[in-house]
């Protein structure tokens, strides 16, 4: 069953009297429970496909239906509904909030989720629960990283949205981070959208996509994805 | 290129550029304002003076003065110049209008200023120079005949000029009257020779100079020395009055005494926030601008460069902001000091012209230099190290844990109020300011409104608490016995007064001997509370009791002039009084063996027939009019206040409230991507505003009260003040300060929904 499904959508950002086609006319269908990977060079789209599918963005026209809801035409409170309960974010440069501590910042999500899952767990099972009254700002940048993955998971969404999540760590940082995500998501049936440049993590995913110039110019499942061991980063 | 970024830069922080200098407006402003209020009454007080000749000293006699007194007093040592003067009260035929009529036997001291019509005649037989002020409230003009009537005699002059006179600069008719009121007190100048005609209708045979009541003297010398020399010329010892103690030259510098108060307490508080926020502010702008100020090091602009294009910001905000106070400065002055303002309502000078003292512009110059310096070392800290260093943005400082963190109430506290604990304590200097700003708000909302309060307080204890009479009946005490007030009394079912003129060391003050036994007149204590004389003691001031540490069971020693008698009594109390007397019973001076002679009665009734005994008399309505007329003016005053303190909490608050948003933008962002409403988003704003503003007005509040209380203290030597704060004051001060609070928050929070998510959560901290 699909979860995610792009019709005829398209983002035009127009800056006097200069259009720009962001995305252009794509359509996009995707299973829930994949680990989905969009893959692209700089420019080509990916990130506003992604702001798009989180409720950060309107298309300029086009369809996008999440979960059996046509995410977009809601308004801007409907749209902070949407982010709440059904997608959570992790990004590349972590955004988490410098004057909460760790629990404090996984536990946010609390006040706005419909189904929240305990934040102790999460941390938990991030490994981070000795570091639970840190401020982020005494933790590495992985660490940091994965106060974020806690916290996206936390809120118990379906999808889970991740922008370039290990482009602020090194390789080796990188790998712990995406085996939790991974498994994590796989453990909870999440289905998980990585944005990013990195061939390798391509290689572990259920379903590649590539797009450029806005638009899609493939969606390819593999059959048989590389664990994070497999691959050599 | 770095002009037109300097325009760009500016146009950024526009908020913050606009706040800055109306901040520094007002702060420069008030500054200006008052000071040039003060320092120009000063100036246009003393060209009066000069021009007039004002007497630095007045000798009083009940006998008269005759050539050889005259003579005798300016032959003393260190006299410049005398001159014989004689006053009375008289009134307008067929009104109840009271003109003062003077005569000054050398026109050189305290003389007049003519400012239309004649020169002023020393011969004229009939010429009247009339009060300028009087003549345009009663529609006079020269040539009109005037006729005023003293006792049995009607003096009929014409009006050859209009003039302004020193001596009646304050021209109020006695101390119980706040406000001059042209329209029913002026005064008139005539010649000797006039004065002279008038007496020959009264005393045929009588010459004036025998018996002018008093010797003007301007001299260089202390009152004591005066009076020594004095003593020792006229045989004798006389009541002796120096400019301190004559209401045209004390209450021109009480008004300068209150500007320079004025002058120094708020405008340092407006000016302390301008600048503290001037710091935070300039602190914030270049940390946001660190990347460029980095990006143009790197290009290679050398340090000097980037610091003056930086430094020219905060140099404009001083410029512009001063430019623009001193014009609202001017503006306030002008409106202060101008014939048909505030000043021009209580003193009746020729010249509004405003001066500014010099320390102004130095104060002003060194303004600029500090705020530009302030600027100077933001930017400078943002230049430390190489080019990389400063490339770098810059980063607040780590979060650190607090031992209140350790409480369980404050891990049970919701998030949002841990976000903005954390984040006030963070950014403490921020915090601080806001804080600072809304305790300002405050202190001038309590300030300005408890002045009121406590002005109300006291002209209703004055006024309509300790007046129960209709009418105050002036006696021609020179011809009325004390028999006679009584049956007088009667007639008019009155209660009386005795007043003398009494010395304490060598000050002037009155003695006032009351007869009070239908309540007509009633005393307040020092808490203005009334309550009854006592008939075993006398009963002080205020002041004096300040002035000369004096309290109850204390005894004080007094003389009445013209007299070598001295009277030791014991102070039973100490009185609230408008002037600055001593107070007992009518049985105690008796008792006491003081004489007296009844001079006021006190009474119900509004008719007041003609009699040979009675000067004249004065309504209750007269009296509450020129308080009237001091409350417009105080209200004026109020209003102007609150405004100022609306302005500065709008101003400062949102300046920071910008500030604050946009350090936490990101922050913001990221609530919103996780799915937060707007609405909880500026929930959490404002809420953090409004604790801020919670405890500045707890500091606030007492604060004003303080500040009030200061003020109070140094505006003692007018006025017997006890500081009063109604219910209402509190709540309103409290409610605009939490108003303000709440408009500035949302017009913050109203950006929220302008976050761009994106561009905010790509961004690196």
């Amino acid at each position: 069953m699909s979860i995610v499904e792009f019709k005829e959508v398209s983002r035009v950002y127009k800056n006097g009297d200069h259009e720009q086609w962001a995305l252009n006319h794509i359509n996009l269908s995707l299973e829930e429970g994949k680990f989905v990977v969009i893959l692209g060079p700089s420019g080509a789209g990916k990130s506003t496909l992604l702001n798009l599918l989180g409720g950060l963005d309107n298309p300029t026209e086009g369809t996008i239906v999440v979960d059996g809801r046509d995410i977009s035409t809601l308004n801007s409170n409907e749209m902070a509904d949407y982010r709440a309960a059904k997608v959570g974010f992790v990004f590349q440069s972590y955004n988490l909030i410098p004057t909460l501590t760790v629990i404090e910042n996984v536990a946010l999500v609390k006040e706005i989720a419909t189904n929240p899952l305990s934040s102790h767990d999460m941390l938990e099972a991030v490994g981070l629960l000795d570091h639970k009254h840190n401020f982020p700002s005494e933790l590495s940048g992985g660490e940091q990283q994965r106060v974020s993955i806690a916290r996206a998971i936390t809120k118990n969404p379906k999808i889970l949205l991740c922008d370039e999540p290990t482009g602020a760590l090194d390789s080796e940082t990188g790998v712990t981070v995406l085996k939790l995500l991974l498994s994590m998501a796989r453990e909870m049936n999440k289905t998980i959208i990585v944005v990013t440049h990195n061939q390798n993590i391509a290689k572990m995913a259920d379903v590649v996509v590539r797009v450029k110039n806005g638009r899609i110019q493939s969606c390819e499942e593999q059959a048989n994805p590389l664990s994070v061991e497999e691959v050599e980063w | 290129m770095l002009w037109k970024k300097l325009f760009r830069t500016l146009w950024v922080y526009k908020a913050q550029f606009i706040s800055m200098v109306i901040m520094i407006a007002i702060g420069v402003g008030i500054f200006f304002a008052f000071n040039v209020e003060w320092y120009s009454l000063e100036k246009d007080t003393a060209e009066i003076y000069e021009a007039t000749g004002f007497a630095d000293f007045r000798v009083y006699s009940d006998r008269g003065f005759n050539d050889a007194d005259r003579d005798a007093v300016k032959a003393i040592d260190g006299v410049k110049d005398v001159s014989r003067f004689f006053a009375v009260n008289t009134t307008v035929e067929n009104d109840s209008d009271v003109i003062a009529l003077s005569v000054s036997e050398n026109m050189n001291i305290s003389g007049v200023l003519v400012m239309d019509g004649e020169d002023f005649d020393s011969e004229s037989p009939d010429g009247l120079w009339l009060s300028d002020s009087y003549a345009k409230a009663n529609d006079m003009h020269i040539g009109d005949t005037m006729k005023l009537v003293y006792k049995s005699v009607t003096i009929e002059g014409t009006v050859k000029g209009l003039v302004k006179a020193s001596e009646y600069l304050i021209c109020l008719p006695d101390e119980t009257q706040l406000m001059p009121d042209f329209r029913s007190y002026g005064y008139a100048y005539v010649s000797p020779v006039m004065l002279q005609n008038a007496v020959n209708k009264l005393m045929p045979g009588a010459n004036i100079n025998d018996f002018y009541p008093r010797i003007y003297a301007t001299s260089d010398m202390e009152k004591a020395e005066f009076v020594k020399k004095l003593d020792e010329a006229l045989g004798k010892t006389y009541l002796v009055l120096d400019k301190d103690e004559t209401v045209s030259w004390s209450e021109a510098q009480g008004e300068i005494g209150e500007g320079k108060t004025m002058g120094s307490v708020l405008p340092v508080l407006f000016l302390a926030i301008a600048i503290l926020t001037m710091v935070t502010t300039m602190h914030r702008i270049t940390a946001s601008e660190k990347t460029q100020i980095g990006t143009l090091k790197a290009l290679g602009f050398r340090d000097a460069k980037i610091l003056r294009h930086y430094t020219t910001y905060a140099f404009a905000i001083g410029v512009l902001g001063t430019i623009l106070g001193i014009g609202i400065g001017f503006a306030l002055a002008w409106y202060i000091m101008n014939p048909n303002g505030a000043m021009g309502t209580y003193i009746d000078m020729p010249s509004w012209r405003l001066y500014v003292p010099w320390f102004c512009w130095l104060v002003l110059a060194l303004m600029i230099v500090f705020l530009t310096t302030i600027g100077f070392l933001s930017v400078k800290k943002m230049l430390r190290g190489t080019a990389a260093d400063a490339l770098r943005p810059y980063t607040p400082k780590r979060m650190k844990h607090m031992w209140i963190e350790e409480t369980k109430t404050f891990k049970s506290l919701g998030f949002g109020i841990k976000w903005n604990l954390r984040d006030c304590l963070r950014h403490k200097s921020r915090s601080g300011m806001t804080l600072f700003g809304i305790i300002g708000c405050t202190i001038l909302l309590v300030g300005g409104m408890g002045m009121s309060d406590t002005m109300d307080a006291f002209m209703d204890t004055f006024y309509d608490k300790a007046i129960l009479y209709e009418t105050r009946i002036f006696l021609d005490a020179e011809n009325t016995d004390n028999a006679t007030a009584e049956t007088i009394a009667k007639q008019y079912d009155a209660d009386w007064c005795a007043q003398r003129s009494i010395q304490i060391g060598d000050k002037g003050f009155a003695l006032e001997i009351y007869n009070v036994p239908k309540g007509l007149v009633c005393f307040p204590d020092q808490d203005q509370e009334f309550f009854e004389l006592g008939d075993d003691g006398a009963y002080i001031c205020g002041r004096i009791a300040r002035d000369y540490s004096l309290s109850v069971g204390d005894s004080i020693t007094f003389s009445p002039y013209d007299s070598s008698e001295t009277y030791t009594v014991p102070i039973k109390g100490i009185v609230s009084a408008m002037s600055e007397s001593i107070v007992m019973t009518s049985a105690y001076a008796d008792k006491a063996g003081i004489p007296y002679t009844i001079s006021t009665l006190f009474t119900k009734e509004t008719e007041i027939a003609a009699s040979e005994h009675i000067l004249s008399s004065q309504s209750k309505k007269s009296i509450i009019d020129s308080y009237d007329t001091f409350m417009e003016l105080m209200n004026v005053m109020i209003v102007m206040l609150v405004i100022a303190a609306v302005i500065l909490g709008i101003v400062v608050l949102y300046n920071l409230g910008v500030m604050s948003y946009t350090e936490r933008y990101r922050e913001m962002a990221t609530l919103k991507v996780v799915g937060f409403k707007n609405r909880k988003i500026a929930g959490l704003l404002i809420s953090q505003n409004l604790w801020l503003t919670v405890v500045g007005v707890i500091i606030g509040v007492p604060a004003g009260y303080g500040v009030l209380k200061y003020l109070l203290t140094a505006l003692a030597s007018e006025y017997e003040l006890k500081l009063v704060l109604g219910p209402a004051t509190y709540l309103v001060s409290v409610l605009l300060t939490f108003m303000v609070s709440l408009i500035v928050g949302l017009m913050v929070a109203r950006k929220n929904k302008h976050i761009d998510m994106v561009a905010a959560l790509k961004t690196e901290e």
